[in-house]
């Protein structure tokens, strides 16, 4: 490492927030470009053993960090995230750089616009470094579905990062950026994020625009902030939310704007529930006891925690899967190799040509999923499966608007299970699916969400919290998880 | 939840995607097991839920009737495989 | 055994506004393939709709146009299959809760009382374009179509014959046209249409097996693929065949002149219709749906009732004019201007026409306004320049402005009317033409033609025609 970096702090193994990275570039403290050399390098020399990247920007990254110095030198106001490398999940657009989706189908795709997120994030000064691995179309809970790379866990590097935004989990955790940008389908922000021991918000359905994510379940999809701190969590959202003209699903109304500045504020009288139906069988002990501490611990800083039901929750996995499945297989129908994407060498007309590409271009977990989406639509099944799906989907709403009726946010595991080892569960689709039980009632009720670390298991192994929010009540659960993050004070 | 190789085959055929043997085999018995938990959703009490989908009464957003243009019509075919002068080119369809 | 032919029509009409129904490219037909593209159109990885109010409002226009029930909610669906003209492998179509539903088209035809039934009104997109080169094993495929807003009308079963159906279509295109809701040219594909039709022996009250026809491109076509399909369809009742009709779509072919069967694909046409998931429902309300009904403009069907009883134009002419809602509008103008309606109606008819056709201007800007027209008929009627100066000064108006006036002036059109100047033309004919004038006298009342077709020419064309003619014979047949 060259000496000119010694006078930024945590330049080997410290940790430099979004805050202070942002002020301390608008102010001059430091350059957005050794800013940017500085996790380029770390990239460069970590990536090797996580695997968290599947492209690195650097040369873009340099020339987006020149023409912000440049710009500050020249006396304009930076934007307010001044300088902060970002790392973006592979399935997030960008403009003249590869987009992959992990998957052979997309390996060589140029997009020629940038997302609307990735348009914010540029527009704040942002820098971004790289693209994160992921499961292949978002579609796993381990990152393990991707066809180029396994990420490994930074905490443990026999295990996996969580899926499907494994690749920024890791990325964050690992210290190669202080944030990454990540997408939630089922639990894809927040299992990793409590795998990694870092912050992850989905945000309400609607907050964020879906312009430029490469869709997996429409009526699903989020794409949310992943950060070791809740304060840097605040500060990105207020910078990615926003109504969208080219998204319909946008929320046009009125929202929050300010998250950061209401942090910190007492959360005494806050009134949290328990879920019930979070407390199975399958729970991990560990987890429970350490979600049942912070329990302990919100109830000393004043909260009120009661114990309830929603009956509807336990049965969200078969209406989760029916839906999103549904939905992927329509989404993913464009991919035939004619306009874009993956083509076969050989091919005798048209319908082999779409076939072959598909078939070589896609993997194992995302055919499984498209066979099962295409089964729950088809003449004979539809009003048996995703009709049934989407009247279940609006009694779990309506029972959890219910709940925000009495209770300001609801409380639980983000995961059933400890991070387990590489490999360790590939062999069982059926398995795999029933651990995001915790979180795909938050994606089938649209609901914000945040997964926040609160313990540590006897083998070092993160553990995280998750605390879920009325629609647009991303302030309240930001709110209460910088109170126990605060409280907790976690070395990790 | 009993399921026929044949009706994989038959998915597989809509959603053009092509199995060898061993994974239709594979395959049909994944979905016995995965529509069989499927099959919860059919225990579920929904006589009460209205069948309307739209449960957050949120109203269309339109866009007003004028012309965008779009850019650079290099960037946008770049990544098509096979082209012939501006249009994609495809092998050649029977109708 | 009498046959009863039974035909409900599927259209697709393509909405004139500016761009796309979900995305802004231009609709403008472009010479140049997939000059009109964006990443939405071309379903590129995601990208995502959003609805074109306009497109919305002409959807309503059409339901209330033909009488229509509005319904308050209406959504989209998504229509899933595969072929390299469908960039997203679905088309966003609705399929259960389309814009409109129960509406009606009555119309005369035949001496019959015909009502047809409009089941629905829907929007979606249309897909791209397909070219097969003739002699190379490629497609190619130009996306400039895809996502242009299109209306889909199906009909009920109500017509009973192909000269029904057509007709239905005329009054259809002409309904769409005079709304501005679609330019309607079905050579160019801005109006399609596909037809279902089976037959059954009178008084049977089970429909027979229909067949569905495709690849119609005119309204000429229309009536010719019915007529061979009927006929089709009756010999094998009458052979005993009837089982041979099967349910199945048939292709029109134009060149052969009769209908065949298209492979039937064995992958059934299963769409998996499901809510599109990132487009919200349309609300419409009343207070809306009351202004685009006020908004439409009088309907061809009210318009011909009105030439026909009000101004007793006789139906054919009636029903050229209203083919033609600036034609019909142009007329009108000009009978309020003071012209009578049946001299207007032929002077429309006969040189507007004439004019617009031979100059490829467009109705709805007649170089030359009604108030000046109606003064050029005013000049005729007194007398003032005769027919044939009448239309040499349209014509002059017409190409070059001008008041009638003042070209009448300027070309020295005055008709001329003075006995006194018109015999002295007449009598230097008779002495120049003696053979004419002896072939008359032998019987040759064909002679006459020929001789006031001389004092015209002497005349330059001005004399009054009928004095000429009053003249002429009263000198003719004094010697």
């Amino acid at each position: 490492m060259s000496g000119g970096f010694t006078r930024i702090p945590g330049k080997d193994c410290g940790f430099m927030s979004v805050c202070e990275i942002s002020a301390g570039v608008a102010g001059g403290k430091y350059s957005a470009s050794e800013i940017t050399e500085m996790y380029i390098e770390k990239i460069k020399s970590m990536d090797d053993g996580i695997g968290a990247f599947l492209t690195v920007c650097e040369e873009s990254a340099v020339a987006q960090a020149k023409a912000l110095d440049e710009k500050i030198r020249s006396g304009k106001k930076p934007g307010r995230l001044a300088g902060v490398p970002v790392a973006v999940k592979d399935n997030i657009c960008t403009d003249g750089i590869r987009t992959t989706c992990a998957s052979r189908m997309l390996e060589n795709f140029i997009p020629p616009y940038n997302a609307t997120v990735v348009e914010k994030l540029l527009s704040e000064d942002a820098v971004i470094v790289g693209k994160t691995n992921m499961d292949e179309f978002a579609m796993g809970s381990s990152t393990e579905n991707s066809a180029f790379r396994i990420t490994k866990n930074p905490r443990d590097t026999t295990r996996v990062p969580g899926g499907s935004s494994g690749g920024s989990a890791a990325a964050v955790a690992a210290g190669m950026v202080p944030a990454a940008l990540g997408s939630d389908t089922g639990g894809s922000i927040r299992q990793p994020a409590a795998f990694c021991g870092i912050v992850g918000l989905k945000p309400t359905y609607g907050l964020v625009s879906r312009y430029g994510l490469i869709a997996f379940g429409s009526s699903l999809d989020q794409i949310g902030p992943m950060t070791k701190t809740v304060e840097d969590c605040a500060r990105m959202l207020e910078a990615i939310q926003g109504r969208d003209d080219r998204d319909s699903t946008s929320y046009m109304g009125e929202y929050q704007q300010d998250y950061a500045g209401r942090l910190g504020r007492d959360i005494r009288g806050m009134r949290i529930a328990v879920l019930k139906e979070f407390f199975t069988d399958g729970l991990d002990s560990e987890i429970a006891s350490s979600v049942n501490e912070s329990v302990r611990r919100l109830e000393g800083l004043g909260a009120a925690v009661d114990e309830i039901s929603i009956p509807a929750a336990g049965d969200g996995l078969a209406a989760y899967y029916i839906i999103s499945s549904a939905e992927a297989s329509s989404n993913l129908a464009r991919y035939d190799g004619i306009r874009y994407g993956y083509r076969p060498k050989e091919f005798a007309d048209v319908d082999e040509l779409m076939e072959k590409s598909r078939s070589e271009g896609f993997g194992a977990e995302v055919k499984r999923r498209i066979m099962l989406g295409t089964y729950a639509l088809s003449s004979g099944y539809y009003d048996a499966y995703y009709k049934r799906a989407q009247k279940y989907r609006k009694l779990l709403r309506s029972q959890m608007a219910g709940v925000f009726e009495k209770y300001d946010l609801i409380l639980g595991p983000a995961s059933p299970v400890l991070p387990f080892k590489i490999g360790e569960r590939m062999g069982d689709p059926l398995q795999m699916y029933l651990a995001d039980v915790y979180t795909i009632i938050v994606n089938l009720a649209g609901l914000p969400a945040i997964s926040v670390p609160c313990g540590i298991s006897r083998d070092g192994l993160p553990i995280g919290l998750q605390l879920i929010g009325p629609h647009f009540g991303e302030a309240v659960i930001l709110q209460a998880a910088y109170a126990l993050e605060q409280e907790l004070k976690l070395e990790l | 939840m009993k399921i026929s190789k044949d009706d994989v085959v038959y998915i597989a055929k809509l959603a053009k995607l092509r199995f060898s043997d061993e994974e239709i085999e594979k395959l049909t018995g994944e979905f016995e097991s995965i529509l069989g938990y499927f099959q919860s959703i059919d225990r579920m009490d929904l006589e009460t839920v209205d069948p309307d989908e739209f449960a957050d009464g949120r109203e269309t957003v339109f866009r007003t009737d004028e012309n965008v243009i779009s850019g650079d019509r290099e960037k946008l075919f770049r990544n098509a495989a096979s082209m012939r002068g501006t249009f994609i080119q495809v092998p050649r369809i029977l109708e | 055994m009498n046959y009863e032919t039974i035909i409900g029509l599927e259209i697709h009409a393509e909405l004139k506004t500016k761009s796309k129904i979900f995305c802004g490219c231009s609709t403008q037909f472009a010479s140049e393939p997939n000059a009109n593209t964006c990443p939405v159109c071309l379903g590129l990885p995601g990208t995502l709709p959003v609805l074109n109010e306009e497109a919305v409002r002409l959807a309503v226009k059409a339901g209330t146009a033909l009488n229509c029930k509005v319904n308050h909610m209406n959504k989209f669906d998504r229509k899933n299959y595969f072929y390299p003209d469908l960039p997203k492998a679905y088309q966003i179509s609705q399929y259960d809760m389309p814009v409109c539903t129960d509406g009606a088209v009555e119309f005369e035809c035949g001496g019959r009382q015909v009502k047809v039934r409009i089941n629905r009104v829907h929007l979606e997109e249309d897909a791209g374009k397909l070219i097969h080169l003739e002699d190379e094993p490629y497609s190619l495929v130009d996306y400039n179509r895809a996502g242009i807003p299109l209306i889909e009308i199906v009909t009920e079963p109500d017509m009973r014959s192909p000269v029904e159906a057509v007709t239905f279509m005329r009054m259809l295109k002409s309904i769409l046209e005079y709304c501005e809701i679609s330019d309607c040219r079905m050579e160019q594909g801005s109006l399609r249409c596909d037809a279902n039709i089976s037959v059954r022996p009178a008084g049977q009250k089970e429909f027979g097996t229909k067949v569905e026809l495709k690849n119609i491109n005119s309204f000429r076509e229309l009536q010719k693929a019915l007529e061979k399909e009927e006929k089709r369809q009756i010999e094998l009742y009458r052979f005993g065949e009837s089982h041979k009709i099967i349910q199945e779509t048939r292709r029109w072919d134009s060149g052969k002149g009769r209908t065949v069967s298209m492979r039937s694909k064995e992958e059934a046409h299963d769409y998996r219709y499901f809510p599109e998931p990132d487009l919200l429902p349309v609300i419409i309300d009343e207070a809306a749906v009351s202004a685009i009904k006020d908004s439409l403009p009088e309907l061809p069907m009210e318009k011909y009732r009105r030439f026909t009883q009000e101004y007793g134009l006789s139906g054919d002419d009636a029903d050229i004019l209203t083919g033609d809602r600036h034609l019909s509008e142009y007329f009108e103008s000009t009978v309020s201007e003071g012209a009578a309606p049946k001299t207007a109606a032929n002077w429309v008819l006969g040189d507007v026409l004439r004019m617009l056709n031979e100059s490829g201007i467009s109705s709805s800007e007649i170089p030359v306004d009604p108030v000046r027209l109606r003064r050029l008929i005013s000049m005729v009627e007194e007398g003032k320049i005769s027919n044939t100066a009448g239309r040499e000064v349209f014509r002059e108006m017409f190409v070059n402005g001008g008041s009638p006036e003042e070209i009448v002036e300027k070309k020295g059109l005055t008709q001329i009317s003075s006995e006194d100047a018109i015999l002295e033309l007449v009598r230097k004919v008779i002495a120049e033409n003696p053979k004419s004038v002896e072939d008359y006298r032998g019987g040759k009342t064909k002679a006459m033609g020929y001789l006031v077709g001389q004092v015209m020419k002497e005349s330059k064309g001005r004399a009054n025609p009928s004095v000429v003619n009053e003249l002429l014979t009263k000198e003719l047949n004094r010697a």
